[in-house]
């Protein structure tokens, strides 16, 4: 019973748990869920929800939100393959571009929610707005093809047999485990999350922090952007449209407020791998799209009364 | 009698404080009103009134239904598909046997019982609004895509001549319903929604039912919505299950433009209806100018920063001196 109880105390646990049970129940019933290429697909797809959530999850717990990550991922999913010069055969060249300038459009997320004050969910849907039509200026709304042979080699090499996509999540989420819970700046964002005016009166600075977290996530979203244009192997406008709403329900999922100041990283892995099976599941039963919609939202909901729940006030 | 004045007095205030920080927004909707009336003296004709003042309805609508949750210290990501799903159920039931009454009936209902129920999970399970609503409009999404899978339906041609016609009833309906809010405003529970937007646990000490209120606001909000629905299958003269999508961002834009605060009880209703005004005009005169959808998307993205970021600079400005 009391193991039970401190389960329900911790979420990023709790949801492991979910999961763990979900995919042991659709292996026993469903035939070919639990094959390991399968299983392997699902964390795969998970990689992209996990990563662009890194950085939705620094920003949350620090008490703003990136509603232009799916835009940011379009952005580079785009601007890659535009971006890589013909003269570089590995094709990192165009990767560090795309990378540097998801970042700056982090940086300018930052820039307006700190300096001029603008509420972060204003500052970045209207960062949003404003890349949708900047984009379809650029691509003319075609899709492109890449041929850089490292964005390919990240989206479709295998080494061991693990996607190179799941090796980078690992990556990422083991360095923002670090910066959350081993580094100084981490207990600064936690302390911003949790009680901004207690955090600035004890010397913690808002601009420059905003300006870091904002930053980090525009850097995440772009990497998922590099990510998912690899595994697709082309890129067109509003191929990050559905990471927007996904990213902000894993955060949520896992435990983290959406109130910023209390939460882990830790809860949003295994909450980006339940959103995926959940889809998978919903796909396996195949219905309508407007039934699938529905069971998305229901599970969602449901999903939040176990796990995403407000402290009582 | 002298209670009456002084009462008066208090009121007249009252108002004049809280019209206060909204006098550089009346300046500028009314130029960007001047400007378009000088660049399409069409408007000033009864036929052009009446056209931009359709324009504006719909907007007008959900930023009132975006404007009440937040002044609630809710907010809403789920306006957009109860417009899509107010005008799929308008273009289904009013080819039915209740004909267009029962049509009415259908899209008030569905608003009210999905905002209350919506109102139910936050307010008594306590799950952050921004995340049920975020779920709610996936499965109201559903829900349209199921009843009317393409865009289509029937909506009569005598009510969408007499809704959106050459006659200014929108502005006359949006006139009534800001009548509405005004003495709902002077009811216990009118004012308990801003109350408890502004100060959950000092209203409750007060007496206000904080619950009560929040599901009524998500009520209100969601009939709103769905109205709104209703009034664009009337103009389009069908429904298309995905027709609302881009009201659930330009509703959170215009509340914002009119001053209204994310965090509950600052803002007022009169400021949100000038910023859907002032959205809608912008909209407007950039697609008389003729610029490309793309530069209207990027314009918008910078002129909504602007709104909200020249006021806090200017009062950061003056904190300074």
């Amino acid at each position: 019973m009391n193991a039970v109880r401190s389960l329900f105390r911790n979420p990023p646990l709790l949801t492991f748990v979910l999961v763990a049970l979900v995919w042991l129940v659709a292996s026993l019933t469903l035939h070919g869920f639990g094959a390991y290429g399968h299983l392997r697909y699902l964390l795969e797809l998970a990689a992209v929800i996990g990563i662009v959530a890194a950085g939705q999850t620094l920003v949350i717990l620090m008490g703003g939100i990136d509603l232009s990550v799916g835009a940011v991922i379009t952005v580079t999913a785009i601007l890659l393959p535009l971006l890589s010069p013909a003269w570089d055969p590995t094709g990192l060249a165009g990767i560090v571009l795309a990378l540097a300038i998801a970042t700056g459009i982090g940086v300018l997320n930052g820039a307006g929610a700190a300096y001029l004050r603008v509420p972060p969910i204003i500052m970045t849907l209207a960062m949003a707005t404003f890349l949708q039509g900047l984009l379809v200026i650029v691509a003319g709304g075609s899709a492109v093809t890449v041929s850089n042979p490292a964005v390919i080699l990240l989206g479709q090499a295998r080494p061991f047999g693990i996607p190179a996509g799941v090796i980078l999540w690992v990556v990422v989420s083991a360095a923002v485990l670090l910066l959350i819970h081993r580094m100084p700046i981490g207990a600064r964002f936690l302390a911003l999350g949790a009680n901004p005016l207690a955090a600035r009166l004890s010397g913690v600075s808002v601009t420059r922090n905003t300006l870091i977290l904002y930053a980090l996530s525009g850097f995440f979203a772009g990497l998922a952007g590099i990510l998912v244009l690899g595994m697709n192997r082309q890129g067109y406008v509003g191929i990050g449209d559905p990471y927007l709403l996904t990213s902000i329900a894993a955060v949520v999922l896992g435990g983290t407020s959406i109130l910023g100041g209390r939460g882990t990283y830790a809860g949003t892995i295994p909450g980006a791998i339940l959103l995926v099976t959940t889809t998978a599941l919903i796909t396996v039963v195949n219905a309508s799209p407007g039934w699938r919609s529905i069971m998305f939202g229901t599970l969602i909901l449901a999903l939040l009364l176990v796990s995403g729940r407000e402290a009582r006030r | 009698m002298s209670a009456v004045s002084s009462t008066g007095w208090l009121y007249g205030a009252i108002q004049k404080r809280r019209n206060r920080g909204l006098g550089g927004l009346y300046l500028v909707v009314a130029a960007f009103l001047v400007l378009y009336a000088v660049l399409f003296p069409g408007i000033l004709s009864v036929g052009g009134f009446s056209k931009f003042t359709q324009n504006w309805f719909p907007l007008a609508l959900v930023t009132m239904a975006q404007a009440l949750l937040m002044l609630n210290g809710g907010i809403t990501l789920a306006i957009g598909p109860l417009v899509s799903l107010g005008a799929v159920i308008a273009a289904t039931t009013m080819e039915g046997v209740f004909g267009v009454p029962g049509g009415f009936v259908a899209v008030a209902l569905a608003g009210l019982a999905i905002g209350a129920v919506t109102g139910v999970i936050v307010a008594h399970l306590r799950l952050p609004a921004i995340i049920v609503t975020l779920a709610g409009s996936f499965i109201i999404t559903g829900v349209a895509l199921i009843l009317l899978p393409r865009p289509g339906g029937f909506i009569p041609d005598w009510l969408s001549n007499g809704l959106a016609g050459h006659t200014p009833v929108a502005f006359l309906l949006l006139v009534v319903i800001l009548l509405g809010w005004k003495a709902f405003l002077a009811t216990p529970l009118g004012l308990g929604i801003y109350a408890a937007g502004d100060n959950p646990v000092g209203a409750f000490r007060s007496g206000v039912p904080v619950e009560r209120a929040k599901v009524v606001a998500f009520a209100l909000s969601g009939l709103l919505a769905a109205l709104a629905g209703l009034f664009v299958a009337a103009q389009t003269g069908s429904g298309d299950p995905i027709i609302g999508t881009p009201f659930t961002l330009n509703s959170i834009a215009a509340a914002v433009l009119g001053g209204v605060g994310f965090l509950g009880g600052k803002g007022t209703m009169r400021g949100a209806i000038c910023g859907s005004l002032l959205l809608s005009v912008m909209i407007n005169v950039m697609f008389f100018l003729g610029f490309p959808p793309v530069a209207q998307y990027v314009a918008q993205g910078l002129i909504i920063v602007g709104a909200v970021a020249v006021p806090e600079l200017l009062g950061a400005w003056r904190a300074r001196r």
